[in-house]
């Protein structure tokens, strides 16, 4: 049985806190190894790190409100061959969702890995965090912890204390922020200044935790999921009227260079050899000019909608809304809103949430006979 | 003025769609000349990318034909195909693009009466309907007007 607690650590630092509960999953085997963000580049961004010494822990920070890539697929790279290593994975909820879709689509394994799953405040565009981090005062602790602080007091008083820069728009429509399916959850909502966790009451002696409610968490929770879900249906809405045509569909994708930067960034594009980056769609010169010859003029390069109707039909199913799509797009094309909204109709028609269990399969991978 | 004549791309799957095309043609059953028939080895071994690629490409319709479920010489490929059009109508209609273009249907190698009427149903409905949206690609971009949705500010400060 699952139980809600708080670890007992210095009042106040919950990244020391957080540090401390996950270097004890290290010295007491819940796991052999951790995948968790660490701060680098003196807190001005995060990169995922694997660790074996909990010594190495000193710059971890799990709760850092910038998401440079999707860790699902790292995790899918650590997990795919059924390895012996127990894997602890610290992941946002949008992750653990991918990694979910991943482990559907036999690309990654959940045997050895205990899915850390943090309570997520939103992130920010990886630039923005750094020029945030530059513009502060003090160490790179107290910085991050003042980040965090200042998010936690906008959810609490979104109206009087805004943000000193906007959200990642994946981030301002996400409407599910705590983790599902996670095996240990190191909770941020509700509580002052402290963190709780949520696992499995045998682990609670083990990892000195004291069991304990977190005041105000369900509240805190409804309350951002209630704004967030009403911006998510503003911005999908829009889209939607938008959309009516091609020709609106076309406009959100003007700029689009064919760099597939989003298609290798998404943690749950799942072919292996995608057929835009071989000679597929490729030909020989001589078929542009003959192209062209019927139609007067063409755009290069060419296969811009077919390139994105395609990763469409292919992922919206299985999209989770984590939006490193956008955050990789050179032109910043809206492609979280592209992808959450054509995501949020069809998954809705097919009757699927991706991520939401594992038992569910994606409507794509089966049949029923029984439909016709 | 000439009537429009809709272009029409058919992916046929080798054992049941493709050889109903076959029977039309011994039977000398008569259908409109509109189509340029794929031959597939099973209506599951297409990818939407395919379709996709005539409709943006000109194609006024796209005909998918394979063997009634029950019948695919491959088990099931029929079911995989039609969960993949369902999906690939859903997007279609999402982004402002008519789905009623795209036809999945079940021919049998003895159906050639049926293959032949089909055809010139479709003909007849894409007729109706006029030339499909995408038929000159060159002037949909100049049509664009660039994009500016809400909630997409952190990606402008860049």
């Amino acid at each position: 049985m699952k139980v809600e607690a708080v670890p007992k650590a210095e009042e106040g630092n919950i990244l020391e806190a957080s540090r401390d509960f996950l270097g004890k999953l290290l010295r007491e085997g819940v796991v052999d190894y951790l995948l968790v963000p660490m701060e680098i580049s003196h807190g001005r961004t995060v990169v995922q790190t694997l660790v074996k010494e909990p010594a190495h822990l000193d710059k971890a920070n799990p709760f850092s409100p910038v998401m440079p890539i999707s860790s699902a697929a790292i995790v899918s790279q650590l997990t795919i061959d059924k390895p012996e290593e127990r894997l602890g994975a610290v992941l946002k909820p949008c992750e653990i969702r991918a990694l979910i879709e991943l482990v559907k689509l036999g690309q990654a394994r959940l045997e050895n890995l205990v899915i850390i799953g943090v309570d997520c405040l939103g992130t920010y565009e990886v630039e923005d965090y750094a020029r945030l981090i530059d513009e502060m005062k003090g160490t790179a602790e107290e910085k991050g912890m003042q980040v965090l602080a200042d998010m936690r007091q906008h959810i609490a008083e979104p109206d009087t204390k805004p943000l000193p820069v906007p959200l990642r728009s994946a981030c301002k429509m996400c409407n599910s922020f705590t983790p599902v399916l996670a095996d240990i959850t190191l909770g941020l909502f509700g509580g002052e200044n402290v963190i709780s966790v949520n696992l499995e009451s045998e682990l609670v002696e083990k990892l000195g935790v004291e069991v304990k409610e977190t005041a105000d968490r369900q509240k805190s929770i409804t309350q951002l999921v209630d704004s967030r879900t009403q911006t998510r249906e503003q911005v999908f809405a829009e889209f939607r009227e938008k959309t009516k045509t091609i020709v609106g569909f076309a406009d959100c994708l003007d700029t689009c260079i064919r760099c597939y930067a989003c298609s290798a960034a998404c943690p749950i594009c799942y072919c292996r050899v995608c057929f835009f980056r071989t000679d597929t769609f490729e030909p020989e010169s001589g078929r542009y000019y003959r192209w062209v010859d019927q139609e007067g003029a063409l755009r290069m390069p060419t296969e811009i909608l077919l390139y994105h109707l395609t990763r469409l039909n292919h992922v919206a199913l299985s999209c989770c809304g984590c939006g490193v799509c956008e955050s990789a797009c050179p032109r910043g094309l809206p492609l979280t809103t592209i992808f959450q909204a054509v995501g949020d109709g069809l998954q809705k028609a097919l009757n699927y949430v991706p991520g939401r269990s594992l038992e569910e399969e994606i409507p794509l991978a089966t049949f029923k006979e029984t439909e016709v | 003025m000439t009537e429009f004549e809709p272009k029409i791309v058919a992916f046929l799957c080798n054992w049941c769609a493709y050889r109903g095309a076959d029977l039309a043609g011994t039977s000398r059953f008569h259908y409109p000349p509109n189509l340029r028939v794929i031959r597939l080895m099973c209506s599951g071994s297409i990818d939407v990318v395919y379709v996709l690629k005539a409709l943006l490409d000109g194609a006024d319709g796209v005909l998918i034909g394979g063997c009634h479920p029950g019948n695919c010489h491959y088990q099931n490929g029929n079911y995989k195909a039609m969960r993949r059009v369902q999906v690939l109508k859903n997007v279609l209609r999402q982004v402002g693009i008519d789905e009623d273009r795209v036809w999945l249907r079940w021919i049998d190698a003895s159906e050639g009466k049926l293959f032949s009427e089909t055809v010139a149903q479709m003909v007849a409905e894409l007729r109706a309907k006029g030339p499909g949206s995408m038929r000159t690609s060159w002037q949909l971009w100049q049509e664009t007007a660039g994009c500016q949705l809400s909630g997409t500010e952190a990606r402008s400060s860049k």
